[in-house]
């Protein structure tokens, strides 16, 4: 078994009363597709903000090719090759296409090596044709891409998608998959969460899934489809 | 963002030509040029403002500071050790970064109208400052430059069609840096943090450090100037140069007629409010003292309410008008 | 001795400081914008008040709801022309609109009332209690008196009235609130009319003590600007709070410092808090 690239034990955080992740341990190795499932409100997206800096966890530590990450601010762990996508869509709306996705690339080039990334990533997302719009003027699954194509710009080791696949329709999602598979042939590393269940059973190599802000099952997808906990969080008491 | 076009270059050249020669169809002495330089400076003091507000939208209420400690440091070298305004406005250029690092270091985390008060209240703090420390600037009387033989050397001219150059030449300089700064990494990191600070430290930008860089660069401009407004007017007090409504937000205000963020935003609004103040003043206050500061004021509010993006954003929206007409 | 003369004057002014700058927080919390020109309506409720003494020959504390029912209307009027339509504005723009609105209102009060300083003479002017080894300034005490009545109605208007329920709800959760039925345009104006009128009722009990001029407000903007930070932008009580802090921290640095310097005590105070507790010294109290 090879070192895991992300390792994160114990990880706690609590926001006044609410206890929103409690001990959650996950390793990702390099080159995984891990997914991240869980009901609404499970802590997916309070994971991956905290994973990333935006939150100080209270509890646990966050490794990143055996480098602590806990306390450090969001653009140290995006140098140190960790990005996340936002679920809401975070684009500098004002911007065209290009200037946000280019501004990811700034962190390790000048504007014109940059640029020309950017392009690349803007192509490989599907999307070259609209570079030169307003981020204001696209369409939410446009916009989704957008920010893909701009965390892709940072050149990261570790990327993690919130939801990146909403509102696609079955063709783009396919595609969408299939670029994941190719980054991650290219050595990129992914964490993804996702509702669509057929799209993350098919593309993931291991899936975590949370509730209340705890794990409740590990494994492989179909190790997951079987598990009674998992079944019981998604469906309720009684179906179970 | 490429290079400019031979049209642009060739309008930017004329546009040169007509600055540098428009002295001589004044007074040499007279007062039209005296207005005509003080847009010039008010120009570049909002270009400077427009450097943190402008492209990282951290309204800044309190920019007087900067423009005053710039005035009194040249005013107090040159007083006491007899150093030349030139190098006096370096030292206020140093002093003023100095203290917009100090005080972004506390502020630099807040946003919105939370940073809009507490540079105010920085704004007062060195108002109040200037005038209780009466051994050092003088007190609330004021203090004046020591008058010389007019000389190059210590920055005062005979001719005002001189200083109407300095002042040009002082708007290029901060123009050009705003510009480039624009076009710089460094202005696509302000961007980013202006539409969405979250996503920007996401995607690697050092927020607070940009920030910082950028108002350290703002505040040492702004504290130049200070040093070109006092040699300029030869006497000042501190409610006048640290004054939130003599400086700050006429800084903010002309940069906002014009178009905040943008180059020529600053440029069209000094030269549209500078002058309307000064005939306002003409005209009305021998009648009414406040009248011209009323009609600044509805004029603030009226640009506000129609257009908050300024002059800059009235012509495409008059050219999208004529266009649906055609259709 | 000195010291406790100081706190119990500084809890007078500090009574006051409150009842001004409640407005500036309450509509923050309703609107979420900082009305910079706040201080301008204590300067007019200074001049309503005046003009009620000089014309009529009423007394300042008698005019107090007179100047509070005045600048309610105006206040309720520029919130319906002006204020309403930044509200989804940048902050850019809300914060100069207000600032364009103190300029306009202080130099509109210079051409009307002149420049020149205006003060009213009342029978007990100059009078004061004895307690013990303490007095107490009967202005200042008929002063902090009015605004602690002034305060408990609002209280009390929050707290029971339909309307006043409504505002909190609307400030709270204006998505929710608009659900309820309640129409949060109409909150807004309350709020912003309520806020001002406050802040000018503020203006009109201190006249017995303090000269009126066009430019008074300046004078206060930063101070409340420091109570409702203190407080917590937004938390009425906490302005409750701030204002009795300020009035403190003002009259000890009296003590130890010239005159001049007593504001400069509470700038710092000022940014100190903005830059360490920016949700105010009470915290997430709203």
């Amino acid at each position: 078994m090879v070192a895991p690239l992300l390792q994160v034990t114990g990880l706690g955080k609590r926001f006044g009363g609410l206890q929103a992740l409690s001990e959650v341990s996950l390793s990702v190795a390099p080159g995984e597709i891990l997914g991240l499932i869980g009901p609404n409100g499970a802590g997916k997206t309070t994971l991956f903000s905290t994973l990333v800096g935006l939150h100080r966890p209270d509890a646990g530590t966050i490794r990143l090719d055996g480098r602590d990450l806990v306390g450090l601010k969001p653009h140290k762990i995006a140098a140190a090759g960790m990005v996340k996508t936002f679920q809401n869509v975070a684009l500098f709306l004002d911007s065209t296409v290009l200037d946000n996705v280019l501004t990811g690339g700034l962190m390790r080039h000048a504007i014109p090596e940059a640029r020309e990334l950017a392009r690349r990533c803007l192509e490989r997302v599907g999307i070259g044709a609209i570079a030169g719009k307003i981020a204001r003027d696209l369409s939410f699954p446009e916009r989704a891409r957008v920010e893909v194509a701009r965390a892709l710009c940072t050149e990261p080791r570790v990327l993690l998608l919130d939801e990146a696949m909403a509102a696609l329709n079955h063709a783009e999602m396919d595609a969408f998959m299939d670029l994941l598979r190719q980054l991650r042939a290219e050595g990129l590393t992914l964490v993804v969460v996702e509702h669509h269940m057929r799209a993350i059973m098919a593309l993931c190599d291991r899936l975590v899934v949370l509730n209340f802000g705890q794990m409740i099952a590990t494994g492989t997808p179909a190790e997951i489809a079987r598990d009674p906990a998992v079944i019981e969080a998604y469906l309720g008491r009684s179906a179970a | 963002m490429s290079a400019l076009s031979v049209r642009q270059a060739l309008g930017l050249a004329l546009l040169a030509a007509l600055a540098i020669a428009l002295p001589f169809a004044f007074e040499p002495r007279g007062y039209g040029i005296r207005i005509l330089c003080l847009a010039l400076l008010f120009a570049a003091m909002a270009q400077a403002w427009n450097i943190v507000a402008g492209l990282a939208n951290q309204i800044s209420l309190g920019h007087a500071a900067f423009f005053g400690i710039g005035a009194y440091t040249s005013t107090l070298l040159l007083i006491h050790f007899g150093i030349t305004p030139w190098l006096g406005m370096m030292a206020a250029a140093v002093l003023g970064g100095l203290a917009a690092l100090l005080i972004s270091l506390p502020t630099m985390r807040l946003r919105g109208h939370y940073f809009a008060l507490a540079t105010l209240a920085f704004g007062e703090v060195m108002r109040v400052i200037g005038n209780s420390w009466g051994g050092l600037t003088g007190g609330p009387v004021g203090i004046s430059v020591p008058f010389a033989k007019p000389n190059l050397a210590l920055m005062q001219f005979a001719d005002t069609r001189a200083s109407y150059w300095l002042m040009l030449g002082a708007l290029v300089v901060v123009t050009v840096i705003f510009v480039a700064i624009k076009r710089s990494r460094l202005g696509y990191r302000l961007r980013a943090i202006k539409e969405n600070a979250d996503a920007a430290e996401v995607i690697g930008v050092d927020t607070t450090r940009t920030k910082i860089v950028a108002a350290v660069i703002s505040g040492a401009l702004t504290a130049a100037l200070g040093t070109l407004y006092a040699q300029f007017q030869f006497f000042f007090d501190p409610d006048t140069v640290f004054g939130v409504a003599s400086i700050s937000v006429r800084m903010a205000m002309i940069a906002i007629v014009g178009g905040i963020g943008t180059a020529a935003g600053p440029i069209l609004g000094a030269f549209f409010v500078i002058p309307l103040e000064e005939i306002a003043n003409q005209v009305f206050s021998a009648q009414a003292a406040g009248l011209s500061q009323l009609v600044f004021g509805v004029l603030l509010i009226l640009v506000i309410l129609v257009e908050p993006r300024g002059f800059m954003a009235i012509g495409p929206r008059i050219r999208r008008l004529l266009r649906r007409e055609e259709r | 001795m000195a010291v406790v003369q100081a706190i119990l004057d500084g809890l007078m002014i500090g009574g006051v400081y409150a009842v001004i700058s409640i407005g500036l927080t309450l509509v923050f919390g309703v609107m979420g914008i900082v009305n910079f020109a706040q201080a301008e309506f204590l300067m007019l409720g200074m001049f309503v008040a005046y003009y009620a003494w000089a014309w009529l020959g009423l007394d300042p504390l008698l005019a107090a709801p007179l100047a509070f029912a005045v600048v309610f209307l105006l206040g309720a009027a520029l919130q319906r022309v002006l204020i309403r339509r930044v509200l989804k504005a940048p902050e850019v723009a809300q914060i100069f609109l207000t600032v364009g609105l103190l300029i306009v209102l202080e130099n509109a009060a210079l051409l009307m009332f002149g420049s020149g300083f205006r003060s009213v003479s009342t029978p007990y002017q100059t009078s004061s209690l004895q307690l013990g080894p303490l007095f107490i300034s009967v202005p200042y005490l008929a002063a902090f008196a009015m605004s602690v009545a002034s305060g408990l109605a609002l209280w009390l208007f929050l707290k029971s009235s339909w309307f006043g329920r409504a505002m909190r709800a609307t400030a709270q959760d204006p998505m929710a609130a608009r659900l309820m039925g309640i129409d949060a345009d109409r909150m807004h104006m309350l709020a912003f009319a309520l806020g001002v009128g406050l802040t000018a009722f503020g203006g009109a009990v201190i006249l017995p003590y303090l000269t009126a001029s066009p430019t008074v407000g300046t004078q206060f903007a930063v101070l409340m600007f420091t109570v409702v930070v203190l407080g917590g932008l937004g938390s009425v009580a906490g302005a409750v709070v701030g204002g009795l802090a300020v009035g403190i921290i003002q009259s000890l640095s009296a003590l130890v410092f010239p005159i001049q310097l007593q504001n400069l005590v509470l700038f710092v105070v000022f940014i100190a808090v903005l830059a360490f507790r920016p949700k105010g010294l009470l915290g997430a109290a709203r």
